[in-house]
């Protein structure tokens, strides 16, 4: 691939770019099994993996079942800390012979590349999304960016084969304008696509906090000028590496913020379970806090109260559900609560897609709604705004209800139904809130499992591949 | 737990690394340069990036270049961070792929 040219800051720019501070950072990360197999790891995480667990994942190294070339192992020192104690946390980062048993599963579940008009830059929606890192300090194993992350080669739809690449600034910022100038030019929509302008991007990857305060600070300042209103930075290193939330971090927020006072950030965090951000005591139970809530973890707590305090930055959790992670809605009970309670907004809880591998992550989308139905039992309104969100190709599509009452005549319908509704839709979003309605299968994990049960199809998330509708039988 | 500079990078000093990385782990002697272990982030960018073929992921050093682990290690906390790329020295071409180039190293 051919280099972009470098991106040339324009004064403004600058004149935020040389106020920044790069800090240092002491990640501890252990990357790679052969490490804990050799024994070259620090003493105490020694017996972080059993000599059984070590041998089970290097007999794979090689094959098509091999683990490691999935998604490489890698953990940093602090989230090592939170695993120990932790049984969700280990099933989290320890890779797992599991993973790789059925590699059913697509490589671009979300057809990401086919909205992909410049590399690194995915423009479904009206916001855009862009690559701009292509690790982090740990890995999660069910990671759905793991082509990325792991530099497979994938097929692009010009027939080509090559790994994804990253976002460049200059190869952005030129799409941007671009587009918003067609946009300007055609009273406010895209002639193609009916989209209005680009407001919105989200720095993602990878971990765009894995970069240093400089290079973060060129993407912010570059998609500022090119007239982005609000940046999204979605990390979970407040999980992985809450120390990297430090004084120069935030010191180039507000210099980025004194200079372009109209660009809103929003933080987009990750937690999967509280163990990643609550002291425990040594029986696993959490620590009230003497005048309310529960204990947080010193860094992790200092990181997101920094980050509420500027009123210029939102915090939004999302999360997938997890088989043997967070399929419990008690923990995820307190994880809304506690998160809600110190400013962090809980957005998505998602099924998981159907990455390569995903059979070993996804639990049963009837499953995961009424695990987190259950967990926002006893929840404050405001505490129970997220929702229940499975990625389809025409966009994110909310699990709304799962009702128990029999609907006789279809097929599953004798255990009730499913209610999908669009919550998002590409382009000028079109087919935003239309409903599908499916009979119920306690099995499905993924769109697949309810072709054959398809009762009502307004939101055409199985027509638009030929599946038709089952008729009632009541009807006929 | 870190990407090591190893020998070949010795007289040559082609920087292209220095660019890519993005947690400016660089570090610069006269005429070599090391990777702080602990600021690495295992990204894999620089043994791409590398003309002279010369970063190796710790796990896969040879045998007979495992004392650059320790060397990147000592002389990161020495030498002056580098971020910025820059021309390469003026005869790396010829350096590229020389034998037994870590007897001129200069401190």
């Amino acid at each position: 691939m051919a280099k972009a040219e470098k991106h040339i800051p324009s004064e403004r720019e600058q004149s935020f770019l040389g106020t920044v501070v790069n800090g240092k950072y002491d990640r501890q990360i252990i990357t790679g099994i052969k490490k804990f197999l050799e024994g070259s790891v620090p003493q105490d995480m020694q017996g972080f993996y059993s000599p059984e667990e070590l041998q089970a994942i290097v007999a794979l190294d090689g094959t098509e079942q091999d683990v490691q070339a999935r998604m490489p192992v890698k953990i940093t020192r602090h989230y090592f800390e939170q695993a120990k104690n932790s049984k969700a946390i280990q099933t989290l980062v320890k890779a797992s012979p599991k993973e790789t048993y059925d590699l059913d599963g697509a490589e671009d579940p979300g057809k990401q590349l086919s909205y992909s008009p410049v590399e690194g830059l995915i423009h479904k929606y009206e916001l855009g999304l862009i690559y701009v890192a292509a690790t982090c300090s740990a890995h999660c194993r069910f990671c759905y960016r793991e082509e990325l992350i792991s530099k497979k080669v994938i097929q692009r739809e010009d027939g080509t084969a090559s790994p994804k690449g990253l976002a460049q600034i200059s190869e952005i910022v030129a799409y941007v304008k671009e587009h918003n100038r067609i946009v300007a030019e055609n009273d406010g929509r895209h002639p193609d696509t009916g989209r209005e302008k680009l407001r919105e991007i989200l720095m993602s990857g990878g971990d765009p906090m894995v970069l240093g305060n400089k290079n973060i600070a060129q993407w912010l300042a570059a998609l500022a000028e090119a007239g982005i209103e609000s940046i999204r930075l979605g990390t979970k290193e407040l999980a992985f590496f809450p120390e990297r939330f430090d004084a120069t971090f935030f010191e180039m927020l507000d210099n980025f913020h004194e200079i372009y006072p109209q660009t809103n950030l929003r933080m987009m965090v990750h937690f999967n379970h509280p163990d990643e951000f609550l002291k425990k005591q040594p029986d696993g139970r959490y620590i009230d806090h003497p005048l309310g809530g529960l204990e947080w973890i010193d860094t992790t707590r200092a990181a997101v109260q920094q980050m509420a305090r500027r009123d210029w930055i939102n915090i939004d959790n999302q999360s997938p559900i997890i088989a043997g992670i967070n399929n419990d809605a008690d923990a995820l009970r307190i994880m809304q609560r506690e998160l809600k309670r110190n400013g962090v907004e809980n957005h998505y809880f998602f099924c998981g897609r159907d990455i390569v591998g995903h059979k070993a992550f996804n639990v049963p989308i009837e499953e995961a709604w009424h695990v987190l139905n259950e967990s926002q039992k006893g929840l404050s309104g405001v505490e129970a705004h997220a929702r229940l969100s499975i990625t389809h190709y025409k966009g994110k599509t909310e699990v709304s209800a799962v009702t128990n009452k029999p609907m006789p005549g279809v097929p599953g319908g004798e255990n009730g139904v499913v209610i999908l509704k669009l919550l998002r839709s590409a382009e000028d979003a079109k087919d935003r809130c239309k409903v599908t309605i499916v009979g119920r299968n306690p099995e499905a994990i993924w769109f697949s499992g309810y072709d054959d049960r398809v009762i009502y199809d307004e939101a055409e998330l199985f027509s638009m591949y030929g599946i038709e509708t089952t008729a009632l039988a009541a009807a006929e | 737990m870190t990407y090591v500079v190893t020998d070949n990078c010795i007289q040559c000093k082609y920087t292209d690394c220095v660019d890519i990385c993005p947690v400016d782990c660089f570090y610069e002697g006269p005429n070599f340069l090391v990777i702080h272990p602990d600021e690495c982030i295992d990204c894999d960018d620089c043994v791409e990036a590398c003309p002279a073929d010369a970063i190796y992921k710790d796990d896969d050093l040879p045998e007979e270049k495992k004392e650059f682990l320790l060397l990147n290690e000592e002389l990161a906390q020495i030498w002056p961070s580098i971020t910025d790329q820059k021309d390469p020295m003026p005869d790396a071409e010829k350096w590229d792929g020389v034998a037994g180039k870590l007897e001129h190293l200069q401190r």
